[in-house]
């Protein structure tokens, strides 16, 4: 049951990763593409998450951790420069 | 199950790659190149290495995503 539900777990991932890379190969404005990377790190932490869980190493978790810290940066620089700051 | 895993990452890297080569404008591109670390991140801690794959998140992501924003902005600037 719980091996179901981890791989339930990791389809569902996949299939955010492809429809989020599908729209940034498609994206018609620059917006669209940033937010579909910055979409791509939140999922791809959830992935690195499942796979500390699976594979039973809770030190695989700090990776996860400063990727979103610093994810949320590059996308706040991206950000600040298509206002023309920075 | 782990192999299908490290099969679709590589996938994924390929995939940013050629659109970072690929794709109209700086940004786009910077954004791109950007992803490609990040799943380049996720694929060494598959395969054992989270040391490795903190450094790659700080530096590649972080970091580079920086000093390239600052270089655009600094030369010629994004056409877009």
């Amino acid at each position: 049951m719980a091996e179901d539900l981890l791989v339930a777990a990791a389809a569902l991932i996949f299939l955010g990763i492809m429809f989020g890379v599908l729209r940034l190969i498609l994206g018609r404005t620059l917006v669209d593409r940033v937010v579909a990377v910055d979409m791509l790190t939140v999922v791809s932490i959830s992935l690195i998450a499942l796979y500390a869980h699976v594979a039973g190493r809770f030190i695989y978790l700090d990776v996860a951790l400063v990727y979103g810290v610093l994810s949320f940066l590059g996308v706040l620089a991206i950000a600040r420069y298509l206002e023309q700051g920075l | 199950m782990i192999e299908l895993l490290v099969y679709l990452l590589c996938a994924s890297i390929l995939v940013s790659g050629i659109l970072a080569v690929g794709v109209k404008g700086l940004m786009a591109a910077l954004a791109s190149a950007g992803l490609a670390g990040l799943f380049a991140a996720v694929c060494y801690e598959v395969l054992g290495a989270p040391d490795v794959a903190m450094t790659q998140a700080s530096i590649g992501s972080g970091l580079a995503m920086l000093i390239f924003l600052y270089a655009i902005r600094r030369t010629a600037g994004a056409e877009d």
